[in-house]
């Protein structure tokens, strides 16, 4: 459990900062430079997330299937 | 607790980076408005003065404050103590101040371009030449407004919240 909230966290501090940087870029006319930061955010996020299904999918297996 | 401490060392560190852009962003149009009357006080030295070069530009090195002052001195020195043209000694000054101040390389040209004009003339087109820089500076005056009411705000911001973002990314 402490894991899964640690890992709640780190998304929701990613999240927000990249809303900020997006902003600020956004105010003094750098989107092209907003966007890429707001995609690279969800990239990473993107894998935090993986790594959690991963681990989920293989506690599923190792119930179900007996390995 | 060590994590503690280096989360703030980054944090400190990229925020001291964003202040510092944000320092030389705001330093450059102080830094041209000083060039532009250093060039005017120069212009009324020459024209109604009648002042030697070395002891105007001495005069100016007195007048103004730190970054240009330095400059004039300089150049008021090397015109004195060493043997060389007012172009050679006005660039080799340029080139030895340059890395202090907050100007860019368009106005390094400017001013180049205006050091081989000086005292190669009589006093009326020293006076045009002058007002031509005056003119250039003027253009990079504005330019360096717009800069700076774009980007000030926007590198503190940037410095401190890629700091946060590292260290979340760290953590």
């Amino acid at each position: 459990m402490g894991l899964d909230v640690e890992i709640i966290f780190k998304i929701a501090g990613v999240g927000i900062v990249v809303a900020f940087l997006h902003t600020i870029l956004d105010q003094v006319g750098k989107k092209e430079y907003a966007q890429w930061v707001t995609l690279f955010g969800f990239i990473y996020i993107l894998f935090l997330v993986a790594s959690v299904v991963d681990n989920l999918f293989q506690k599923i297996k190792s119930v179900f299937l007996f390995q | 607790m060590i994590k503690i401490v280096g989360a703030i060392l980054i944090i400190v560190a990229t925020t001291l980076v964003g202040f510092e852009i944000s320092k030389r962003l705001s330093e450059r149009p102080r830094q041209l408005r000083q060039l532009k009357s250093a060039l005017q006080s120069l212009e009324a030295e020459i024209m109604y003065g009648h002042t030697p070069l070395h002891e105007a530009s001495r005069r100016l090195a007195s007048q103004l404050s730190h970054p240009v002052s330095l400059f004039f001195a300089d150049f008021a020195s090397r015109l004195t103590e060493t043997e060389t043209t007012v172009m050679r000694a006005w660039e080799n000054s340029l080139n030895h101040i340059w890395k202090k101040t907050a100007l860019k390389n368009s106005e390094f040209e400017i001013m180049k371009q205006f050091g081989e004009t000086l005292g190669r003339h009589d006093r009326i087109s020293q006076q045009k030449q002058i007002l031509l820089t005056l003119a250039h500076l003027e253009r990079e005056e504005v330019d360096a407004h717009e800069k700076q009411a774009k980007y000030e705000r926007m590198a503190k911001s940037l410095g401190f919240l890629s700091g946060l973002l590292l260290i979340i990314l760290l953590m």
